[in-house]
C-alpha cells in the first residue's frame, strides 16, 4: 500500500464512524472555545477589578433566583459558572497539550536513539522507565506536586512531564525496534546513509503511528490528573481557573443542596474526556494491525 | 479471608452482635461527638494548638483551670496561688488527688512537669519553660516557681500546662507515653484508633466528683461538610466547626439544635513597613483599611457568622479598649489617600494567607484581593497550607498577609511581644512578625509594661498601646472576630455550653 | 528463575536507595519543621535548639548518611507532627488501605474479565455495545468525581450508605478489619467501588481486545469447527491467551492503584495510609512522607516482580534466563 492509499483509507474510514467524527468534533468546540474564550464567557473570572460578592450563590437561571448573565449559576466567589468552566478549559487543554507535547518530544526522543543504539544506553533508559512506569504517572506527580507544592500552570506541567514522558519512551521504542529489522532500512542502511539521516528521515516518521494513539490516550489522562490534583489542592493555584478546583470548592455545598457548582464542571469535564477518549478509540483500532475490521 | 478459622470468624461475628445490642441500653451516659481536627499524641506538652489542648484537657487536668462563658480563671489541682514578688509563683496543691495508675499526685509531679516543658524532645511549650528559674518544694503539697524575667501572665497560662505523673512517665517506653495518657483528668483513655476514633471513660475517683457522662466517643472528622453528614444522619450527638454554608440547613432541621458563641479568635491582616516600600506610609495603610468592605465580608464570606473587629484583643483580653472604633469602608477617600501618598496608579503586593487554619480564610484573603484592586492596588494572591505559611511568619519573609491570632492567656502584652515588636533574636521578640514591621514608639511602650507589677496601671499602658497601634499607626487591619458554631441533637436531654477557648471538656456537659 | 529473582531483587534495592536519596534531598530544601515543633511561642533561639535536636543543622551528606543507617535498622526517624516512629504509623494504618485496595482490585478484576469475555463474545449486542459505552464513561470519568457523585447519589440523596469512615471495625490479633461486621462492610461499599470504577473499565476493555484477537486466531477457528462446547473453547482455549496482557497491564496498575487510593480516602475520610500521606503533605511531615514513598516502592516492586512470576506461570513460552 502507498502512502496516500492509506490515508485515503483511512479518511472514509474515518467518515464512517460516526463516534470518531462525534469525539473530535467535542475536541475541536473545546479547542476553539478556549481560544475564543474571552469572547464566550461573559466576565473574565479573574479580573479581581470586575469581579464583586454581589451575586454570590446565585443558582442557574432556571431556577428560583437565576439570573442572566449567570447561565448556569455562580460560586461562593460570585464568579459565573459558565465563564470559569471556559476558562478552566482552558487551562485543562494548556497543561493537557503542554504535557502531550513536552513530554512526547522528549520521549519520543529518547525511545528512538534507544531502540535504535541498542546497548547500555538502551537498558539504562529502559531500567529507568519500567521503574517509572510501575510508579505510575498519577503517583509520581502527585508526590512531585507534593514536595514543590503550588506554583504556577508551569510547574504542574513539568511535575506531570517528569512523570509522564516514559509512555512515550517505551512505546516509541518498541516500534523503532520493529521498523529497525525492516527492508527498506536495511536497505538505507546498506547504502551508507548517515546516522542523523537515517534517523529522522526513515526511522522516526515510519515508527511514529502507534504514537499517534498514546498521544490521543495521554491526552485524556493528563486532563484528568490536572484534575484531580487541583482537586487535592497541589495542582494550580487558586489564581488560575480549573475543573478540578470548582469541583474542590463545590464539594463543600453538596449538603446545602447547591448541586451547580460540582455537577457543571463535573459534566464538562467528563465531556472532554470522553470525546477525546472516542477519538482515541478509533485511532487504536485503525492503528492496529491485529484486529479484522468489519466491513 | 484465608488464614482465619471458620470458628473464629463466627465468634467474631456474634461478639459484633452483641456489642451492636449493647449499644443503646447505655445510651443515656454516653456521647458521641464529632470534632474538627484529629489529636496528633496523648502527650499533653507535645502539641500547643487548642486542638490537641482540647483532648488533653480531658485526660489531664492543670494547676488551674478555666471554666464558664469568659473563662474565668479557678484551682484545679492547686487549691490556691500566690504571687508574693515579681518572679515568685507559689501554688499550694490539693491534697488526695491520683492520677489513672493510682499514684498520689505531690509536688514532685509539678516540678517534673515544669521541667520537661523544656525538653524539645516532647514539648511545644519550651518557651514557657525556659522561662523558669527554679523550682522548689518546701513539702509534698507546695510549690515555689522563679521565673527568669518578670512574666505578668505566668499564672493566666496554668490552665493550659497539663500535669504528668513523674514515676509513670520515667518508666514507660518514651513512645508508650505519645500514646497512653495517664493525668489525672475526669476521664481515662480507652482506645485510640489514629484515623477514627478516640474513646474515654469517665474518671470514677476524680476530684471534683465523677462526671455525669461516663463514655465519650469522639471522631475527628476534618472535613466540614463530611461533619454535617455524620450529624445529619444522626450518628453523632454534638458536632463542632459547623461549616457556615451549612449553618441555614441545620438551624432548620427540626432535630438538631444550633450553639454559637463570639469566638475570641479575632481575623487581621499584617502588613511590614519596610523604608521606600508604599506600606510604610500610614495613609497607605489607612487606604487599604478603608478599601475593604468587611461588612460584606462578615454577610457573605462569613455568612453573618462574625463580629466586627477594631481592634486584635477580644474583650476579656487585658488591654482591650471599648472605644476603639473601625475606619469606615470608603474606597473613594481610600483612592484620595493613595493620591495623598503618591500613589495615584496603585502599586503591587502580594498577598499570604492560610487556606487550612481559620473558618474561610482562602475566601477571605480572595475578598479583600478584590476590594483592593477595585482602589488600584493590585494584589497578588499566594494561599498555602498552614505548614507552609507559618514558617513564612515565623521566618519574617511575607509582605502583607491575613492571620487570625487569640492569646489563651488572656494578656495582650504576651500577644504584642510576638506579633507586633521588632524582630529581636536576642530578647525573643517580635519570633511571629512575619512582615518585619518595626516601630520604636510601639517598641518602648510595650517595653516599658514589662516591668509594671500594678495591674491597673499595666493595664492602662496596655490600652495605650492598644490606641497607638490600631489609630496612629495602623499596625495591623482588623477585620473580624469569628464565630464558633455548634450544632447538637435536640431531643437527647444534652446540655451544653461552648466555651471560649473551643475546648470540649466533657465533665462540662450532662444528659438527662 | 532463580537468577532472575535474584537480579530483580538488586535492582529494586538500587531503585529504593534512588527514590530515598531523592526523597531526602528535597525534603531537605522544603518546609521547615521547625517553627511548628518549637511552639508558637518560641523565641528564635529555642527555634535553633530545635533544629539541633533534629540534627537540621548537620551537613546535608551527614544528614542523609544517618537516615540511611538509622533506616537499614528498621527506622524511618519520628514523625514531626506526632512524634512517634514514622514506620509504626504508617504500619498501623495498613490494614485499613489493604482491605479497601484488595476489595477494589477484586471487584475491577472479576467483572471486568467477566464483562469483558461477555462483550467479546457477541460484539454487536445492544446489551454489549451499552456495556461498551458504559465503559468509556468509566475510563473518562476522573475517580475523585465518582466519589463524590456516589456520595450524592447513595447518601445524601438517598440515603442508603454512609459517605465517610470505616464504620465498626474488630481486632483480629494485630490486624483491625472492617469486613467481619455489617456496619464495616456497608462503609466499604462506596470507596472499593470509588476505588474500582476505572481500573474495572480498563481491565473490562482489555479483556475484550485480547479476546477479539484471539477469538481471529485459527486454531480457534478449528476448535469452534471441531463442534466443540462453547464454554471450553472460550475457557479452555481463548481465555487463556487473552488474559497475558491483562495480567501483565494489571500487574502494572499496582502504582496506580495506590495512587487512587490517596483520592479515594482523602474523598471518604478513610483511615488509611493515602489519607494519612495527604494529610502529612498538608502538614510538611517529612519523616512520614519519606516512609509512605519507600513503603510504597517496596509493595509496587514486589508486585512487579510476583506478577513476572505469574506471567511465566500462565505463559510457559516465556523463559527468564
Amino acid at each position: 500500500m502507498t502512502r496516500r492509499r492509506i490515508k485515503s483509507r483511512l479518511l472514509s474510514n474515518y467518515l464512517h464512524d460516526p463516534p470518531a467524527v462525534a469525539g473530535s468534533l467535542i475536541i475541536l468546540i473545546f479547542v476553539a472555545g478556549s481560544l475564543a474564550a474571552p469572547l464566550i464567557a461573559p466576565e473574565n473570572p479573574y479580573d479581581l477589578e470586575k469581579l464583586t460578592l454581589d451575586h454570590f450563590l446565585t443558582p442557574p437561571v432556571w431556577m428560583d433566583g437565576g439570573t442572566m448573565p449567570y447561565v448556569l449559576g455562580t460560586d461562593d466567589q460570585g464568579r459565573d459558572i459558565f465563564s470559569t468552566i471556559v476558562y478552566g478549559c482552558r487551562t485543562s487543554l494548556i497543561v493537557g497539550f503542554g504535557v502531550v507535547l513536552i513530554a512526547g518530544t522528549f520521549g519520543v526522543l529518547v525511545g528512538l536513539l534507544a531502540g535504535y543504539y541498542g546497548g547500555w544506553l538502551d537498558s539504562l533508559t529502559m531500567r529507568l522507565a519500567d521503574t517509572f512506569f510501575s510508579f505510575s504517572t498519577t503517583l509520581m506527580a502527585f508526590l512531585l506536586l507534593g514536595i514543590f507544592r503550588q506554583g504556577g500552570i508551569l510547574v504542574v506541567i513539568i511535575a506531570i512531564c517528569m512523570a509522564d514522558w516514559v509512555r512515550y519512551a517505551r512505546t516509541m521504542r518498541g516500534s523503532v525496534l520493529e521498523v529497525k529489522q525492516e527492508a527498506y532500512i536495511m536497505a538505507a542502511k546498506a547504502t551508507g546513509a548517515g546516522d542523523f539521516r537515517l534517523l529522522l528521515k526513515h526511522l522516526l516518521p515510519n515508527a511514529l503511528p502507534p504514537i499517534f494513539v498514546v498521544v490521543a490516550v495521554d491526552l485524556a489522562v493528563v486532563i484528568m490528573l490536572e484534575a484531580t490534583l487541583s482537586f487535592l489542592g497541589v495542582g494550580v493555584p487558586i489564581t488560575e481557573p480549573s475543573l478540578g478546583m470548582m469541583i474542590a470548592i463545590g464539594k463543600n455545598y453538596i449538603y446545602a443542596g447547591m448541586w451547580w457548582m460540582i455537577v457543571f464542571p463535573g459534566a464538562t469535564l467528563v465531556l472532554l474526556v470522553v470525546g477525546i477518549n472516542l477519538f482515541a478509540d478509533w485511532l487504536r483500532e485503525e492503528l492496529n494491525p491485529k484486529i479484522e475490521r468489519r466491513a | 479471608m484465608v488464614g482465619i478459622p471458620r470458628k473464629l470468624l463466627t465468634s467474631v461475628l456474634c461478639a459484633g452482635l452483641i456489642l451492636c445490642l449493647w449499644g443503646p441500653a447505655q445510651a443515656q451516659t454516653s456521647l458521641v461527638v464529632a470534632v474538627d481536627s484529629a489529636p496528633r499524641m496523648m502527650n499533653p506538652h507535645g502539641d500547643d494548638s487548642d486542638a490537641g489542648l482540647s483532648f488533653m484537657a480531658n485526660f489531664f487536668d492543670g494547676l488551674l483551670q478555666r471554666k464558664g462563658p469568659e473563662g474565668e480563671l479557678l484551682p484545679a489541682l492547686a487549691e490556691r496561688w500566690e504571687h508574693p514578688d515579681e518572679f515568685t509563683w507559689k501554688f499550694y496543691l490539693r491534697k488526695g488527688v491520683t492520677f489513672h495508675n493510682g499514684n498520689p499526685f505531690t509536688s514532685e509531679d509539678v516540678k517534673f512537669t515544669f521541667e520537661r516543658l523544656s525538653d524539645p524532645e516532647v514539648s511545644e511549650f519550651i518557651n514557657t519553660g525556659k522561662t523558669i528559674e527554679s523550682i522548689e518544694c518546701p513539702d509534698d503539697h507546695t510549690v515555689i516557681i522563679k521565673t527568669k524575667t518578670h512574666i505578668p501572665w505566668f499564672a493566666n497560662n496554668m490552665h493550659q500546662i497539663f500535669i504528668m505523673d513523674k514515676e509513670s512517665t520515667e518508666a514507660r517506653d518514651p513512645g508508650e507515653v505519645m500514646v497512653r495518657p495517664i493525668g489525672t483528668g475526669a476521664y481515662k483513655l480507652v482506645e485510640w484508633v489514629k484515623g477514627s476514633y478516640v474513646t474515654m471513660e469517665a474518671n470514677e475517683d476524680y476530684w471534683e466528683g465523677a462526671p455525669q457522662i461516663k463514655k465519650v466517643d469522639v471522631r475527628p472528622i476534618t472535613e466540614s461538610s463530611t461533619r454535617f453528614a455524620a450529624l445529619a444522619s444522626g450518628q453523632v450527638d454534638i458536632v463542632t466547626g459547623v461549616p457556615v454554608e451549612l449553618f441555614d440547613k441545620v438551624e432548620k432541621n427540626p432535630k438538631l439544635e444550633v450553639s454559637r458563641r463570639p469566638a475570641r479568635r479575632s481575623i487581621f491582616l499584617a502588613m511590614g513597613n519596610k523604608e521606600g516600600s508604599p506600606l510604610a506610609d500610614v495613609r497607605v495603610r489607612k487606604a487599604i483599611y478603608m478599601a475593604i468592605n468587611e461588612d460584606e465580608i462578615m454577610e457573605k464570606v462569613m455568612r453573618g457568622h462574625a463580629f466586627p473587629a477594631a481592634q486584635i484583643p477580644d474583650p476579656p483580653t487585658i488591654g482591650y479598649r471599648k472605644d476603639l472604633k473601625r475606619l469606615p469602608f470608603d474606597p473613594e477617600q481610600a483612592k484620595k489617600l493613595l493620591e495623598e501618598a503618591g500613589y495615584p496608579q496603585g502599586f503591587e503586593v502580594t498577598l499570604t494567607g492560610p487556606n487550612d487554619r481559620y473558618v474561610q480564610d482562602k475566601q477571605i484573603v480572595e475578598a479583600v484581593a478584590k476590594y483592593l484592586a477595585k482602589v488600584g492596588i493590585k494584589a497578588k494572591l499566594d494561599v498555602k497550607p498552614k505548614s507552609i505559611f507559618f514558617p513564612e511568619v515565623a521566618e519574617g519573609k511575607l509582605e502583607f498577609y491575613l492571620i487570625g491570632w487569640f492569646d489563651g492567656t488572656f494578656d495582650m502584652g504576651r500577644t504584642y511581644s510576638k506579633l507586633g515588636h521588632t524582630r529581636d533574636e536576642e530578647e525573643g521578640y517580635g519570633g511571629l512578625n512575619g512582615a518585619n514591621y518595626s516601630d520604636p514608639d510601639i517598641d518602648a511602650l510595650l517595653e516599658s509594661t514589662f516591668d509594671m507589677v500594678d495591674v491597673d496601671e499595666r493595664e492602662k499602658a496596655l490600652q495605650e498601646l492598644n490606641r497607638m497601634a490600631m489609630v496612629d499607626k495602623i499596625v495591623w487591619i482588623p477585620l473580624h472576630y469569628q464565630e464558633d458554631l455548634y450544632a447538637v441533637q435536640k431531643d437527647k436531654g444534652i446540655s451544653f455550653t461552648p466555651r471560649p477557648d473551643q475546648w470540649m471538656v466533657y465533665k462540662e456537659i450532662t444528659r438527662q | 528463575m532463580g537468577t532472575y529473582i535474584a537480579r530483580r531483587l538488586v535492582q529494586g534495592i538500587i531503585v529504593l536507595l534512588a527514590v530515598s536519596m531523592i526523597c531526602f534531598f528535597i525534603f531537605r530544601y522544603t518546609g521547615d519543621p521547625v517553627v511548628t515543633m518549637a511552639g508558637l511561642y518560641a523565641t528564635q533561639q529555642e527555634r535553633e535548639e530545635v533544629r539541633r535536636m533534629l540534627g537540621l543543622d548537620k551537613p546535608m551528606i551527614e544528614q542523609y548518611g544517618l537516615f540511611l543507617w538509622n533506616a537499614l535498622h528498621g527506622n524511618f526517624g519520628k514523625s514531626y507532627v506526632t512524634r512517634v516512629p514514622a514506620l509504626g504509623l504508617i504500619l498501623e494504618r495498613f490494614p485499613a488501605t489493604f482491605e479497601l485496595a484488595f476489595t477494589a482490585v477484586l471487584i475491577a478484576f472479576c467483572t471486568g474479565v467477566g464483562l469483558g469475555i461477555l462483550v467479546s463474545i457477541k460484539p454487536y449486542a445492544l446489551q454489549n455495545r451499552i456495556i461498551m459505552a458504559a465503559s468509556l464513561g468509566g475510563i473518562s470519568i476522573p475517580t475523585f468525581l465518582i466519589g463524590i457523585l456516589l456520595i450524592m447519589v447513595f447518601s445524601v440523596f438517598l440515603g442508603w450508605l454512609p459517605p465517610f469512615g470505616r464504620g465498626e471495625t474488630v481486632q483480629v490479633g494485630f490486624w483491625r478489619t472492617g469486613l467481619l461486621t455489617w456496619s464495616g462492610l456497608k462503609h466499604l461499599l462506596l470507596p472499593a467501588l470509588t476505588l474500582a470504577l476505572y481500573q474495572l473499565a480498563v481491565i473490562l476493555r482489555l479483556t475484550r481486545a485480547g479476546m477479539r484477537e484471539v477469538l481471529a486466531e485459527e486454531y480457534i477457528k478449528t476448535a469452534w469447527s471441531k463442534g466443540l462446547y462453547p464454554f471450553s473453547v472460550i475457557f479452555k482455549h481463548a481465555l487463556r491467551n487473552a488474559m497475558i496482557p491483562v495480567v501483565t497491564i494489571s500487574g502494572l496498575q499496582f502504582g496506580e492503584i495506590i495512587a487512587f487510593s490517596i483520592v479515594t480516602e482523602t474523598i471518604f475520610q478513610w483511615p488509611g495510609m493515602g489519607n494519612l500521606l495527604l494529610t502529612s503533605i498538608y502538614e510538611t511531615d517529612q519523616p512520614v512522607i519519606v516512609t509512605y514513598i519507600m513503603i510504597a516502592a517496596v509493595i509496587i516492586i514486589t508486585m512487579n516482580t510476583l506478577v513476572d512470576i505469574l506471567y511465566a506461570i500462565i505463559n510457559p513460552k516465556i523463559r527468564y534466563d
